[in-house]
C-alpha cells in the first residue's frame, strides 16, 4: 500500500512550480483564517473542488472521507455547544444551541476541512522533494528543508515499526488496555523503548548513508526539479494573491464574521 | 610486490608468515591502499582492526570475508572515512584511495571517489521517486540540472532498473531497493564501489538480482569491494581478503582460500558446497560453478547422467490438512484460508490448507510477498482471516479464544529488537511469564531454565542492547520459550548472523524440536531447509504450491526456479548425476557408493 499521498500525474496542478505550490498553501491558509461565515468559505471550497478534479486528487479525498466527515461533524458539534452567543433555540445547563452557534460551529468545521483539504491537495500534487526545493527557493536553509522532507519519509517507517512491536509484545501475553488512562500510557513502555532504540539505530545508519552520498559536500546543492517560473506560474501567483486579498477584504468589510443576532 | 601479486603461485599472502613489504617502495597506483591500519571503537581495549595492510589494484573485484565482529565493515568504512570521522575511537595507520591520502578529508567529499552501499536498504533511501533518489548525491555536488538528468538513465540501466524512474522506492522489492542504492552510488561515477553486506536482508531472488548487477559492473576499471558472509557468492571475485578478530589473515584468489577448509572453518565461515564436495573426493581443483564441478567429478568418477526431465509431478503434493499420524487433531490447522489486507485489490492468502502437528519441523518458503509472514501471523492469531477456518487443537479459534496468544504459539520476529526493551536479559525473559500471571518464583524458575537452554546464563544481568546480534536473536527466542509454547514460529531466525551464529541458533531450534516443540520456520536460506527441516510448505502468490518432504521439494528444480528458491549447490550438482542429495556429505557418500 502506498504510504504517501502523492499521486503521479501531469495535470496543470502537478506542473506548477514548487514555490507556487507553497505560496498556494499559504494563500489558502491565509484566506480561511479571516472568515468564520460558512457562506464566505464556499467559494474557496468550490475552488478546491475544481483543483481536486483537475489534479486527479479525488482518490485521496475518498481515502480520507471519514476523516473529513469526522472533522466537520465533531468540530461543528463541539462549537455548537460551547459557543454561548445568540438567542438560544435550546437552553439547558449543559447545552445551549442558537442560530449563531450552529453557523459558527458549521463554519469552524468547514474551515478545518478546507485547511485539511488544501493540505491533501498539496500533498497529492507535490512530491516531497518539490516541497523541499520550494522551501529552499523561499529562503529556508537547505538542511532545514531537507529535515522536514525527511520527516515525511520517516514517520510511516516508525509507525510500521511501532505496530510490529505491539504485535510482538501482545504475543508475549501483554495487555495494553488495562487500568486507567495514566496506567495505560505507562503500559506502552515496552513499545516505546524498542521503537526509540530502533529510531536511534536507523538515524545513525541514515546519517552515515547521507554522509556517504555526499550530503553537505559544500556549496548550495542544485536540484533536479528546480526551474524558472513559467507564465502559468506567474498567473497562478497573481490569482492566489487576488484570492488572499479578496478574503482579507471580506473580513475587513465585516462579511466574514458571524453576527450573534 | 606487484610482481608477487601477479604470480599465481605466490599470490596467497599468509600475512602472519609474510610481513608487510615496504609500502613506500611500491610506486603502483593502487586503487586502495591501507598501511598498518588499526582502529578501536570508543574506549574499547579490543581493536576492531589491527595493523591491516592491504593493496587493491584498480579494476579488482575483492571480497572481504570473516565472521561477525571480524572487522569487515570497519575495514570498508575506513575507505570513505566513516571510520574514524563518524565512529568515535582510536585510529592509526594510513588509507589511500587512488593514491590520495584520506587524512583530514570529510566523508561527504569522498562520495565521488568511493561509492558505498549499506546492508540496510531502508536507511539509505530518502526520496519518494527513483529518479530523485539517484539525483540526490549529484545535487549535493551542485551538478547542473542537465548533467544530473544525463546521469540518471545510465546508472539505473547498469543495475537493470531502466524504466523505474518514476517509481516510489518504498514500492520496490528488497532486491530492487538494493540495486537502486547501487545505482545511487554509481551515479557519482566513483572509482571504488563498496558494498557492505548488500544481500543480507534479501530473499534468494533479491540476492540473485544484486549479484547479477554486481557482475555487470565488473570491468571498466572500477574497483569493487564486497563484504559478504557467503563464500559461495564470492567465488567470482578476483581475490578474497579474510579477516579474523580484526587481522587480515589471508588474502588470495578464492580458489586458494577454498583449498584450505580448515582455515575457513577456523574463521567461522561456511565452505562452499562445491569446494566441500571436491575436497572430500580428493579433487584438488576448485570449481566456480556446478558445470565445472560436474566436469571435475566426472573426470575422476564414472557416474550416471541426470534424471529425465519432467520425471516428477509439478503440482502440489496431496493436501495434508486434517491428517494426523496418531489420530489426534493437528496442533494448529487452517482450512481454505483467505486473507485480504484493507485497500488491497488482491488476496494475500487464498484457499490455503495447512495442518501442523506436534513435533513437526516445517520450513515455510516462498518469494518475498508470497504470503509467508501473513500465514504465520494468522497461525499465531495476530491476523484475522477473511475466509476459511482456523483450528487450534481441532477447535475453532473463536472457541479456543485468545489462549493461543498467551503462550501456546510462540512467534519470534525477524528483528529481535522489535521485542527487547527490559534493562537486563533476565528481566526480558521474565516479562512474558509475568504477563501470564505467574509468581515471582515461577518466573525466576523459567528464566533459569531458558537461559541455560539458549546459553545466555553468563550474561543474565547484562543490558540486552549491549549483546551481539546473535545473542539478541537467542534472547528473543528465549523470551518466547519462557512462555512454553507448543508451536514456535520463527520468522527468518538467522538473518544477519554469520555461519557460526546460524549453526548455533539452528542447533538450539533443532534441540527444541527434539524436545517436542513444533517448529514453523520462515526462511530463504536453502541449506537451512536441507539441513534442518523435515517438511516444506512453498507459497506462491498467496497460494500453497507445495507441501511435502524436503527431498521431494528439492527434487523439483523447475518449480524451485519459478519460485526463485536457489538450490543448495551440492543438491544442484547431485541432480546432474540423477539423484537429490541434501548436503555435500550426503553427495560424497552417494558418489563413492555409485561410482
Amino acid at each position: 500500500m502506498p504510504i504517501y499521498l502523492y499521486i503521479e500525474g501531469e495535470s496543470w496542478l502537478h506542473r506548477l512550480h514548487p514555490v507556487v505550490k507553497v505560496w498556494a498553501l499559504f494563500a489558502a491558509f491565509w484566506s480561511v483564517y479571516w472568515v468564520d461565515q460558512p457562506l464566505a468559505l464556499v467559494p474557496l471550497g468550490l475552488l478546491m473542488t475544481v483543483a481536486a478534479q483537475a489534479g486527479g486528487a479525488w482518490a485521496n479525498f475518498y481515502r480520507l472521507r471519514y476523516l473529513f466527515a469526522g472533522v466537520v461533524f465533531f468540530t461543528a458539534l463541539s462549537w455548537m455547544v460551547f459557543y454561548r452567543q445568540g438567542t438560544p433555540l435550546i437552553d439547558t445547563p449543559l447545552v445551549r444551541v442558537s442560530r449563531a452557534s450552529l453557523l459558527f460551529g458549521f463554519g469552524r468545521g468547514l474551515k478545518l476541512a478546507e485547511l485539511l483539504g488544501t493540505s491533501v491537495l498539496f500533498l497529492s500534487s507535490t512530491k516531497i522533494e518539490e516541497f523541499g526545493a520550494g522551501l529552499t527557493r523561499l529562503g529556508v536553509p537547505y538542511r532545514v528543508g531537507f529535515a522536514i522532507t525527511l520527516a515525511f519519509r520517516l514517520v510511516p517507517l516508525f509507525i510500521d515499526s511501532a505496530l510490529t512491536v505491539v504485535q510482538a509484545q501482545r504475543l508475549r501475553g501483554y495487555e495494553f488496555r488495562r487500568g486507567g488512562p495514566l496506567a495505560r500510557m505507562r503500559r506502552y513502555v515496552p513499545v516505546v523503548v524498542p521503537v526509540f532504540m530502533e529510531a536511534l539505530r536507523k538515524a545513525n545508519a541514515m546519517a552515515m548513508a547521507l554522509e556517504a552520498r555526499g550530503f553537505g559536500a559544500g556549496g548550495r546543492p542544485t536540484s533536479l526539479i528546480d526551474r524558472e517560473l513559467r507564465r502559468s506560474d506567474r498567473m497562478a501567483v497573481a490569482l492566489l494573491g487576488g484570492l488572499a486579498v479578496a478574503y482579507f477584504l471580506i473580513y475587513y468589510a465585516g462579511y466574514g464574521a458571524i453576527r450573534p443576532d | 610486490m606487484e610482481g608477487d601479486r601477479r604470480t599465481p603461485s605466490r599470490q596467497a599472502q599468509g600475512l602472519s608468515d609474510c610481513p608487510a613489504a615496504s609500502a613506500n617502495a611500491c610506486p603502483a597506483p593502487w586503487a586502495v591502499e591501507l598501511r598498518r591500519v588499526s582502529f578501536a571503537y570508543g574506549a574499547s581495549a579490543e581493536p576492531a582492526l589491527c595493523e591491516v595492510t592491504l593493496k587493491i589494484e584498480p579494476g579488482t573485484m575483492l571480497g572481504v570475508v570473516g565472521a561477525s565482529g571480524a572487522g569487515k565493515s570497519t575495514l570498508v568504512k575506513t575507505l570513505n572515512r566513516l571510520v574514524p570521522a563518524f565512529e568515535a575511537g582510536r585510529f592509526e595507520g594510513e588509507v589511500r584511495v587512488g593514491g590520495r591520502r584520506l587524512d583530514g578529508l570529510r566523508v561527504c567529499e569522498l562520495a565521488r571517489e568511493v561509492g558505498m552501499v549499506f546492508q540496510d536498504f531502508e536507511a539509505q533511501l530518502f526520496s519518494t521517486n527513483v529518479a530523485h533518489e539517484v539525483a540526490f548525491a549529484l545535487e549535493q555536488f551542485a551538478l547542473a540540472r542537465q548533467e544530473i538528468a544525463r546521469r540518471i538513465g545510465p546508472a539505473l540501466s547498469a543495475v537493470g532498473l531502466a524504466g523505474f524512474e518514476r517509481r516510489d522506492p518504498t514500492t520496490l522489492s528488497g532486491g530492487e531497493k538494493q540495486r537502486l542504492a547501487i545505482a545511487c552510488a554509481l551515479a557519482t561515477e566513483p572509482a571504488v564501489l563498496v558494498l557492505d553486506e548488500p544481500t543480507t536482508d534479501l530473499d534468494p531472488q533479491g540476492r540473485a538480482e544484486v549479484f547479477a548487477a554486481v557482475r555487470r559492473l565488473r570491468g571498466a576499471g572500477r574497483t569493487l569491494i564486497i563484504v559478504e558472509h557467503d563464500l559461495e557468492e564470492l567465488a567470482v571475485c578476483d581475490r578474497l581478503a579474510l579477516l579474523k578478530e580484526g587481522r587480515l589473515t589471508f588474502e588470495a584468489p578464492p580458489a586458494e582460500l577454498f583449498a584450505r577448509p580448515e582455515l575457513v572453518a577456523r574463521c567461522g565461515l561456511r565452505l562452499p558446497d562445491l569446494a566441500a564436495v571436491l575436497k572430500q573426493l580428493g579433487i584438488e581443483e576448485i570449481a566456480r560453478d556446478v558445470d565445472e564441478a560436474e566436469a571435475l567429478v566426472r573426470g575422476r568418477y564414472t557416474l550416471p547422467g541426470p534424471a529425465p526431465a519432467g520425471g516428477s509431478p509439478e503440482g502440489p503434493a496431496p493436501g495434508r490438512a486434517g491428517q494426523t499420524k496418531i489420530g489426534r487433531p493437528p496442533l494448529v490447522e487452517v482450512r481454505q484460508l483467505g486473507l485480504a489486507y484493507p485497500a488491497s485489490a488482491s488476496e494475500a492468502l487464498s484457499a490455503v490448507d495447512l495442518a501442523v502437528e506436534a513435533g513437526e519441523f516445517v520450513a515455510l518458503v516462498g518469494k518475498n510477498g508470497s504470503g509467508k509472514s501473513t500465514l504465520a501471523k494468522v497461525l499465531a492469531g495476530l491476523l484475522e482471516p477473511s475466509r476459511g477456518r482456523l483450528l487450534v487443537d481441532g477447535k475453532e479459534r473463536s472457541a479456543a479464544g485468545r489462549s493461543h496468544l498467551k503462550g501456546d504459539i510462540g512467534y519470534v520476529f525477524q528483528n529481535p529488537d522489535h521485542q527487547i526493551f527490559a534493562a537486563s536479559v533476565e528481566e526480558e525473559i521474565r516479562f512474558g511469564p509475568r504477563n501470564l500471571g505467574l509468581s515471582h518464583r515461577q518466573t525466576a524458575e523459567r528464566a533459569d531454565q531458558v537461559l541455560a537452554a539458549v546459553g545466555l546464563d553468563a550474561v543474565r544481568q547484562r543490558d540486552p542492547f549491549l549483546l551481539s546480534k546473535g545473542e539478541r536473536q537467542r534472547l528473543a527466542v528465549a523470551a518466547v520459550l519462557a512462555l512454553r509454547p507448543r508451536l514456535l514460529i520463527l520468522d527468518e531466525p538467522t538473518t544477519g548472523l554469520d555461519y557460526r551464529e546460524q549453526r548455533r541458533m539452528m542447533a538450539l531450534v533443532a534441540e527444541l524440536n527434539r524436545q517436542g516443540i513444533a517448529i514453523v520456520m520462515i526462511t530463504h536460506t536453502p541449506w537451512l531447509v536441507a539441513d534442518y527441516a523435515r517438511r516444506v510448505v512453498l507459497l506462491d502468490n498467496g497460494r500453497k504450491r507445495f507441501d511435502g518432504p524436503v527431498r521431494e521439494f528439492l527434487g523439483r528444480p523447475q518449480m524451485l526456479a519459478e519460485s526463485a528458491f536457489g538450490l543448495p549447490a551440492a543438491t544442484a550438482l547431485s541432480q546432474r548425476f540423477g539423484t537429490t542429495a541434501l548436503s555435500a556429505g550426503e553427495l560424497v557418500c552417494w558418489i563413492r557408493k555409485h561410482s
